[in-house]
């Protein structure tokens, strides 16, 4: 039930609970002096039992108001931490992806590097060395990860 | 009865999520998330040097595809450790 305290300021809740506190308090001190108007006297035990009734209230809410206020301590921190956790994210990520791309281009500028010493040596073998279709239909097998037959 | 009942849904209410949610982490590369592709063949009768090409073309391939592996793989043990370290 006391889920609706979260959408009540800290300050106003505060300021509500000390009040019932206090007004209560205050209700049970003016009890003993009611006996001095004549008056007031027969309502004297009903102003005590209010009172009393306003002092256990109050010090109940004040026990509410303090795991209130402990759970939006808690709620406060958590939300810190995933701030942090979310920014140390972002940070983890931006590194992972540069170094990949770093690492991406070293392979294809390697591979480049390759076929032009393929196109300036190993041309020279085209005529004399002819590839079979074995040879052929093995490299495809491989490639597309296919039983051979 | 209608009493009972907005009791329960006023004790229901109490039953929703902490407003403190953490997003799920994003991938580590915009690439990562493409998937392999398939490695090149050749056809019948092709020169030493194009089929040279095409198998540097492949490891070329593989080893980009390991690049994109091993993202995922310092991704999840960083974020596995960033989350580990909020509770």
């Amino acid at each position: 039930m006391m889920w609706f305290l979260s959408f009540i300021p800290d300050a106003w809740l505060n300021l509500a609970v000390l009040s019932i506190l206090g007004v209560g308090v205050l209700i049970y001190v003016l009890s003993y002096f009611v006996a001095f108007i004549p008056t007031l006297i027969p309502a004297k035990e009903p102003i005590r039992i209010i009172g009393t009734l306003l002092v256990v209230a109050g010090v109940y809410f004040y026990g509410s108001y303090d795991t209130e206020m402990s759970w939006r301590g808690k709620m406060a921190e958590q939300a810190t931490a995933i701030e942090k956790a979310q920014e140390q994210s972002k940070i983890a990520n931006a590194k992972i992806e540069n170094d990949a791309k770093e690492r991406i281009k070293v392979i294809y500028k390697n591979a480049t590097i390759v076929k032009q010493y393929i196109d300036r040596e190993v041309v020279k073998y085209d005529e004399t060395c002819k590839i079979p279709d074995v040879v052929v239909k093995a490299h495809n097998a491989a490639a597309k990860n296919e039983a051979i037959k | 009865m209608k009493y009972l009942l907005i009791t329960l849904v006023l004790f229901l209410s109490a039953c929703g999520s902490l407003p403190v949610v953490n997003k799920f982490p994003d991938a580590p590369t915009k690439f990562s998330m493409e998937k392999c592709p398939q490695l090149a063949t050749v056809e019948n009768g092709v020169k030493l040097s194009e089929l040279t090409k095409t198998i540097t073309m492949n490891y070329s391939t593989y080893y980009e595809c390991a690049v994109k592996t091993d993202a995922w793989i310092e991704w999840y043990q960083i974020q596995k450790k960033i989350h580990e370290d909020i509770k």
